[in-house]
């Protein structure tokens, strides 16, 4: 039997377990939109019996842990998610700043060209519509070889060159912007780095002494997510469930300790890599938004400004191959019409700028009124080139335009189905570890019922202790 | 399946935003008229449309260079209607003055006429085109006066020289074609464009010829003027009546290519508002469509917010 005094601390055990039971659900009612945060739950098991003379007699009910309830499984998926979303959302910036930089875009307003189902104009703003300008000013300038005309070929080949070093310097910038993203990333990365392996120690330290550590478990979750958004890796655990981290071959967090951290280096050619601080050892990444800025960078973006200065280089050379074989209105000759060899480079010789009329048009010294030249370079249009795999400059410049288009469209619509796989994963993780109020609220009751009645054995064996004490015998 | 209360907000927050991005890009299109923007909206698309817009304004360009080939050849054609009058009246005086009832002043006052038709003739042939100011029929080497003239003692001109070449200049008017109003003053090589005044390969000369007969009408030679100075006069009224008959096979040739440049363009604007351009109907449709949902989402999400368990307890 446990008496009196035995049952009033079955009781009050019993209101500590209650009491516990209450605290929980606070605690998960006060996290409910804490980014990462894993609801627990209190175990309450029965306490151990005693063994009387008529049998076992239980002895109340006692708390035996408070769980967190996680899943390592789509814990695990989300972080591998996390480096395809990071990968695919870094192309998309990168390729989108170089579709801005390009500038070639439709509008639907405009003095010239077609008119549309809406009955707007559609034009386009960028260098297809002024190479087409270029050639289009030389055939008039063919058909009637006038001081105005002269002009105007000055006038569309400058606009053409500007344009042509704009874009240059755009996707300049675009790269420029790609190497400080992936600096930023690194060095996000390496506090993150930093924070796990200070996460392993504090972990390690409460559960060495047998105790939880549910919401630092849950920090440490978050900053894996968030390492995984950046750079792809794996784990492995070490002692006293400490997270090592390896990236690309680099054993970078050992237990509490940070081996080395991550940095960035120029292979050569400005376009940052990411190696070893230390050790310098180069990191072969396969994922995060990291290696994708480099795959774009390196990818799309190279190919843009390799074809632009390429468009720019072969403009030049069979522009001047031609112009510089002539004989201007007067007889005379040596004026180069571009100057340059690529995108950054290109533009229009200031001594024909100076004076249009000695553009070198006329096929002989004799021939002044000649402008078969200019007739040859407007056949430029529709000539394939050699050096353009053999396409005319207008078909590369729009091979070209609907390459970054299919990588941006492709980067978009990965974008779209990662964000939609990323909310599937956190929504299941939600219906496991997510904290849901009608039910914590369920438990609060629950709880502070049980707590009553326990209440109620303490003031009803109260009672009787005072019954036994006034007993008068 | 157990549902995280954050799940509710969180995807909430990311229907509001699909569906606000979905309008948004619709609504773009409803008001720009098109359906691609940007090359990564359909890459394919915008590559043909490039190609369709550039196509498009050579057309233009060939529109333009048609009307000033027009221009021109209206110039030219001037010209020829005041040549083929002077070589209808230089035959007449060739004929007419071969006749025996004429005297020697009879023919004297033949050939002042004859004087001044050849100060017509040089002043035709050295006609400057309107709009660039350069001579129509000096060749391609326009920049001086293509016939320049010696005179006698008494202004009369005695020889002429052309300073010109036989070449023109083309024109594009259409892909591969190219095309030219101009005229050479002269062609003595015997091939290319025929030659205004002297052509060998008719056997025009017409300011020659017209020398030959004043100065036989002076010399009262008539029977060099039956026998050579008609034959010869009325080889230049074929060559002038061929170049205006040239002339105009050109001006239809130029009015057929303008037709086709016109039309190509046009069936060109077809094509690229089938590429680029939003069928109004079905993205205002697609626009209330995502509007719809857009405001379902609003309601259903904030009924949902408000309720919960505490709206039942004590």
């Amino acid at each position: 039997m446990l008496g009196l005094f035995g049952t009033l601390n079955l009781a009050a055990r019993s209101l500590q377990t209650q009491m516990t039971g209450v605290e929980v659900a606070g605690q998960n009612l006060a996290n409910i939109n804490t980014p990462g945060y894993s609801r627990q739950v209190v175990n309450i098991a029965a306490s151990p019996d005693i063994t009387t003379t008529v049998g076992s007699e239980g002895t109340g009910a006692e708390v035996t842990g408070i769980q967190q309830i996680v899943s390592s499984l789509l814990n695990a998926q989300i972080q591998s998610q996390g480096s395809t979303s990071g990968y695919w959302n870094a192309q998309q910036t990168t390729l989108q700043n170089a579709q801005n930089g390009l500038n070639e875009f439709l509008n639907g307003s405009g003095a010239t060209s077609s008119t549309n189902a809406a009955g707007a104009s559609t034009t386009d703003s960028g260098l297809s519509g002024q190479l087409t300008s270029l050639f289009n000013a030389f055939s008039s300038l063919a058909a009637s070889p006038s001081t105005s005309s002269q002009q105007a070929v000055i006038g569309a080949a400058q606009q053409l060159a500007t344009t042509f070093n704009q874009i240059s310097t755009q996707l300049g910038s675009a790269r420029t912007a790609a190497n400080m993203s992936l600096t930023s990333d690194v060095a996000s990365a390496n506090t993150l780095l930093s924070d796990i392996a200070t996460l392993n120690k504090q972990i390690g330290t409460a559960q060495f002494a047998g105790g939880t550590a549910n919401d630092l478990l849950d920090q440490r979750e978050q900053d894996l997510e968030n390492l995984s958004k950046l750079t792809s890796f794996t784990t492995s655990t070490g002692a006293n469930g400490a997270v090592n981290i390896n990236i690309g071959g680099a054993a970078l967090v050992s237990g509490n300790t940070v081996n080395d951290t991550l940095a960035t280096y120029d292979p050569g050619n400005g376009n940052l890599l990411v190696q070893t601080a230390t050790g310098g050892q180069p990191v072969i990444l396969t994922g995060g938004s990291m290696q994708g800025t480099i795959a774009a960078r390196d990818g799309e973006l190279a190919t843009m400004q390799t074809n632009v200065d390429s468009l720019a280089s072969n403009l030049v050379t069979a522009v001047n191959t031609i112009q510089n074989s002539g004989y201007n209105s007067a007889g005379g000759t040596g004026n180069t019409f571009f100057t340059g060899t690529n995108a950054a480079t290109i533009g229009v010789n200031a001594v024909l700028v100076n004076n249009p009329s000695l553009i070198q048009i006329s096929n002989s010294a004799t021939n002044t009124g000649d402008s078969s030249l200019a007739l040859q370079i407007s056949q430029l249009a529709t000539a394939t080139q050699s050096g353009l795999n053999n396409q005319t400059f207008g078909d590369y410049y729009g091979t070209t335009v609907a390459g970054l288009g299919d990588a941006l469209s492709k980067a978009n619509t990965e974008v779209a189905n990662q964000t939609a796989v990323t909310n599937m994963l956190t929504t299941q993780r939600g219906s496991i570890s997510g904290v849901n109020t009608d039910e914590e609220m369920t438990n609060l009751m629950t709880f502070q019922r049980a707590y009553q009645a326990s209440a109620q054995v303490v003031t009803t064996v109260n009672a009787m202790i005072a019954d036994v004490l006034a007993m008068k015998v | 399946m157990r549902i995280a209360s954050h799940s509710y907000t969180d995807s909430m927050l990311n229907q509001y935003n699909q569906l606000a991005s979905q309008q948004y890009a619709l609504q773009n299109q409803v008001a720009t008229g098109l359906r691609v923007q940007a090359p990564s909206d359909d890459p394919r698309a915008m590559q043909n449309t490039l190609a369709d817009l550039a196509n498009q304004a050579t057309q233009t360009q060939y529109t333009a260079n048609i009307a000033t080939l027009q221009t021109r050849a209206t110039s030219v054609d001037g010209v020829l209607q005041s040549l083929q009058t002077i070589s209808s009246r230089a035959g007449e005086i060739a004929t007419s003055a071969g006749s025996a009832t004429n005297s020697q002043a009879d023919l004297t006052n033949y050939a002042d006429e004859v004087n001044s038709l050849i100060n017509q003739v040089v002043n035709a042939a050295n006609t400057k085109d309107p709009s660039t100011g350069k001579y129509l029929f000096g060749g391609t080497a326009s920049g001086s006066a293509p016939f320049t003239t010696t005179t006698d003692a008494s202004g009369n001109v005695t020889g002429v020289t052309y300073n010109g070449n036989s070449s023109v200049n083309q024109a594009q008017i259409g892909a591969g074609m190219t095309a030219s109003a101009d005229i050479p003053g002269a062609n003595t090589s015997g091939t290319g464009p025929r030659g205004l005044i002297t052509d060998s390969a008719s056997g025009a000369d017409f300011l020659n010829h017209l020398i030959s007969l004043r100065n036989n009408l002076n010399a009262g030679n008539k029977t060099a003027i039956t026998n050579t100075d008609s034959a010869n006069l009325a080889k230049d009224e074929n060559n002038i009546a061929y170049q205006v008959a040239n002339n105009g096979v050109m001006q239809n040739h130029l009015t057929a290519a303008a037709t086709f440049a016109t039309t190509s363009s046009q069936s060109l604007s077809q094509m690229i508002s089938n590429s680029s351009s939003a069928d109004l109907m079905t993205t205002m449709v697609q626009l209330n469509k995502a509007q719809t949902s857009y405001q379902a989402a609003l309601q259903s999400g904030a009924k949902i917010m408000q309720l919960s368990l505490l709206n039942y307890i004590q």
